[in-house]
Formats: structure tokens, sequence, C-alpha cells
């Protein structure tokens, strides 16, 4: 049976961190991938609504707490040698843990239909 | 990265005036190299949340073939994968109305990254430890006194080997143990073997009959001294932490008070295993007369252990011990029902009691059993249809 141990942060809280929920995918512009480009601005309006605009699309959410946190997990590989006693050789064990990297309590979610930016409008003649 | 200018440009293409929104803009990048891999999301109850926050860890158990559970100390859970069609995105600096900026003066921008997202997300369901396996791995090296040698020192468990082998967490796995009476010895954990465990505590009945005790107040120190030319000390004071409560009086000396109840059902095991079935009345008398002067027998005191057949004449009892059951609710109901077709709810309630929480067991009856009139007693059978 395999035992995978889950660890917090011994000495420091974990952090906390936000969570965004969208409904579909999100695709690069140019077919590239995602890693390093920019994704969007989001704004609060004054009365709290935050507002996501994120290439032609403007999104209207709310921001909910979650009713059940989430936990944050990165996944460790720590090397481990088999103890002397084993009849073996030394080889050297690979061992997966998790860290808990942060904590999340809310989160902002855009439900409805996104709201298109239309910038080419032909002016009237 | 983007500036307050093209924050502004943007706002205004879009057609959204900028007085209504509050002066702080959050600008979102992706993180560089982010792919959905990096980190799991994992949902947390309200204990396991203030757990993790407390620096406790948890672990994972599991067998290729088992389904994988989660525990804390004390708690085990089932740990499902579950799939939303939404977009998770984690930013671990992202911020809402109560944390943004406190200076609104002029338009400011925080930029923020896309740390990694998801669209699944480990779900957590409390449940019952996975314990039957328990009793099986210490059955296969049983103690039978010094008298025995051990040969076979391959088969022999700490705590951290049951661990790895038992999917509870640590705390539900010694509560276990101290049900099955399994006693550590150098570090291992043994189970007695009923003979053994039942000459144990007749030594100790045997004492309390010849020395006039009252089996609520029986002396350690001279049960040890009595009884420790016959079996190891440990052992016989291990059998009285099974049967008994510790207490020491105003003298500060250690008395033990037998419990009845768990006296009697050991002694009526130990009567019934020797038999299939066994005449109810003659059963009783044996019994009666088989437990400690001033113990008093009753049929209450067998829940889960014998199963009394009134429809037999004459009426007659049998061993049947809840714990040797399957531990799956299914099969569990599918067993019983094998064993005989209607049962009474007083009959069946103590042989799925340890299936769910305590007043659960109504809705487990109403979810696997159908229900009917007989002599105007209501009873259970089947769901299925059984093959005779």
């Amino acid at each position: 049976m395999v035992q995978i141990l889950i660890s917090s942060p011994e000495n420091e809280k974990p952090g906390d961190w936000m969570l965004m929920e969208l409904q579909g995918e999100i695709e690069s512009r140019h077919n590239t991938s995602l890693g390093g480009s920019v994704m969007g601005d989001l704004h609060f309006t004054k009365e709290g609504v935050p507002v996501l605009i994120i290439g032609h699309h403007i999104l209207y959410g709310k921001v909910v707490k979650l009713e059940k946190p989430f936990a944050v997990l990165v996944k460790q590989s720590q090397q481990q040698k088999i103890d002397e006693n084993a009849m073996e050789t030394d080889e050297e064990k690979h061992s997966t843990f998790y860290q808990v990297t942060a904590l999340i309590k809310k989160k902002i979610i855009f439900k409805t239909r996104p709201k298109p930016i239309i910038t080419n409008v032909p002016k009237k003649v | 990265m983007r500036s307050v200018e093209e924050v502004q440009t943007t706002l205004q293409i879009a057609k959204l005036n900028p007085d209504e929104f509050y002066p702080v803009t959050q600008c979102l990048s992706f993180r560089e190299h982010v792919s959905s891999g990096d980190f799991c999301l994992m949902e947390l109850d309200e204990t396991l949340c203030k757990y993790v926050e407390t620096g406790k860890s948890l672990v994972i158990r599991g067998d290729k073939n088992e389904h994988a559970v989660l525990c804390s100390a004390d708690e085990t859970y089932e740990l499902k994968i579950a799939d939303t069609s939404n977009l998770l995105l984690f930013i671990p600096n992202g911020r809402t109305l109560d944390n943004l900026s406190e200076d609104l003066s002029g338009h400011k921008i925080i930029h923020s990254q896309v740390y990694g997202f998801s669209n699944c997300y480990w779900e957590l369901r409390k449940c019952r430890p996975k314990l039957k396996k328990l009793k099986k791995l210490l059955l296969e090296n049983q103690y039978e006194g010094l008298c025995i040698k051990e040969e076979h020192s391959s088969t022999k468990y700490t705590t951290s080997d049951l661990l790895q082998q038992i999917q509870a967490s640590e705390e539900e796995l010694l509560n276990q143990l101290q049900v099955l009476h399994a006693c550590e010895i150098n570090g291992y954990w043994s189970i007695l073997e009923l003979n053994y465990e039942m000459k144990l505590l007749s030594h100790i009945t045997q004492l309390i009959d010849a020395e006039s005790w009252s089996f609520c107040k029986i002396p350690l120190r001279i049960c040890l001294q009595e009884l420790g030319t016959l079996e190891p000390q440990e052992m016989i004071e291990h059998c009285l932490n099974c049967y008994g409560d510790r207490y020491i009086d105003a003298d500060g000396d250690i008395f033990f008070a037998l419990n009845e109840d768990k006296v009697c059902r050991a002694i009526a095991e130990s009567l019934l295993q020797n038999a299939i079935k066994f005449n109810l009345s003659e059963f009783q008398e044996v019994w009666q007369q088989s437990v400690p002067e001033g113990m008093k027998t009753q049929l209450d005191q067998l829940k889960g252990l014998a199963l009394i057949d009134h429809t037999s004449k004459p009426e007659a009892i049998s061993l049947l011990k809840v714990e040797d059951l399957p531990e799956d609710t299914q099969e569990r109901f599918n067993c019983l029902f094998g064993i005989r077709e209607k049962w009474s709810e007083a009959d069946i309630v103590p042989y799925i009691q340890d299936l769910c929480s305590e007043k659960q067991t109504g809705a487990l009856l109403t979810k696997h059993a159908r229900s009917s009139f007989q002599n105007g007693t209501k009873v259970y059978n089947s769901r299925r249809l059984m093959t005779s």
C-alpha cells in the first residue's frame, strides 16, 4: 500500500490565494502557449461588483465566500535512500509527497454571458 | 506590462465609465510556463481547514486496487476527483474590495499573476475507516502464551507497519486495537488467541472466588502476585485492562472493577464457539453458571455477537459476530439476508449499527431493505431477488 504525505508548512501559515472561476476556456490569440501573456484587467465597481475585461469581452461576476475552502497542493519529489538494513543494492528511492502552498477561501465567479466589445463601428455616412 | 493609460483606454473602448469603478485595477497575466499540472486543488471542510492552518499533515493511503482515502490524525475521508466544466484560475496576489489598496488618489495598477489553473479538484467525504483488514493481519500471529515459541517473526506489526497496510487514521487504528484487546509486546501488536484470553480471565475469576473479593474491587498487586506464577504479569494486567476499569482508592492502591457486561459477553462467546447451535434455555443456564458469582447474564449483552432463532422449536441461539461480516454496506445486507430471509428491526440493528452513525439505521434499512408486516411485527427482507 502507498502512503503519500500532504504536509503543511511548519512555521508559516499557508498563503491566502484568490480563485477566479470562468465558464469556457481561455485561448491565446495567436495560438501560442498562455505562459507569460497578458490575461486581462480586473476592475471593481464602487458597489463591489468585479468586472473583467479579457480580450474582446466584458464579464460581470460576483465575489463568493467558499463554503468549503480549497487547499492548493504542489507535488514534490524527494529522493530517499533505502535504509542500510535492506538487502537490495543502495538505490535511491523517489517518494512523492504534496505540500500545502496556500488556502483559497473566496472566489470571483463569472457566470454571465460575456458582453462583446465592438471596436469598429461603421460610421454613418 | 500594462500601463495606467492602456488600462484607461481599454475602459474607454469598452464604453465603461471610469467613475463607476474603484480606482485600483488588477492587471492579470499568466506566469511563465504555466500549466494545469502544477497545482492540485483539494476541498476542505471546516475541521480540515483548521487542521491544515495549524501545520498538521495529512496522509493519503491506498493500495493499487483500493479507493484512496485521506487521513488526519483521527479521521478518514474518501478521496475522489471531481471535474468541473468551468476553468479555475489561481491568483496568489488576487484581491477583492476588502483588501484592495486604501490609497484612492489617482488610478493605480496592481500586477498580479495567474499561477496555475485547473478544471478538476479533489473532493473529500468523511467515511468509516477500513478496519476489517486489521484483525486479519493480527490473526496471522496470535499470542498463545509464553510456552509457544514465536517462529513467525515476519508477520509481526508495529503501529507504523499497520498504518502502512490499513486505510485508517492513527487514532482510529489505536481504538480498534483496543476493541480487539490487542496488546503491544516489544513494540509489536498481538491479539490473544481466544482460549488463551479466556484462560487468563478464568484465572482472575477463580482467584476472585477463592479470595471472596467483590468483582468490583480486585487488588492489582495481590492479583499479580498470586497469578504471576501461572502467566506473565503483563498478560494478567492486560486482561484486567480489557475486562475492567482501573481505579485508585483513598490509600493509593490500584484496584480493578470488572465490567459485568464485557465478562458475560466473553464467556458467552467461548461457550457458543464450540457448537453450531445451542438450545436457548440450556445455553442460558450454562452461561449463568459460568460467570463469576454476583454477575447477572442478560441476552442484551449479546447484541452483535449471537443471534436467537425464535421460530425454531425449541428456540436456539448461535454465534454470529458482526466483525466477521462484510465491511461494504451492500455486501453486508446481502450476507444478512442470506443468513435469514426476514429480520425484525431489533434483531438486525446490532448487525448494521457500525455502518452508520447512531440514529441512521432507519434510513439504512429504508434504502437497502423492503419492509412488511408479519404477525403484527414489522420485518425486513432483501430488495433483491435472493436465489435459494
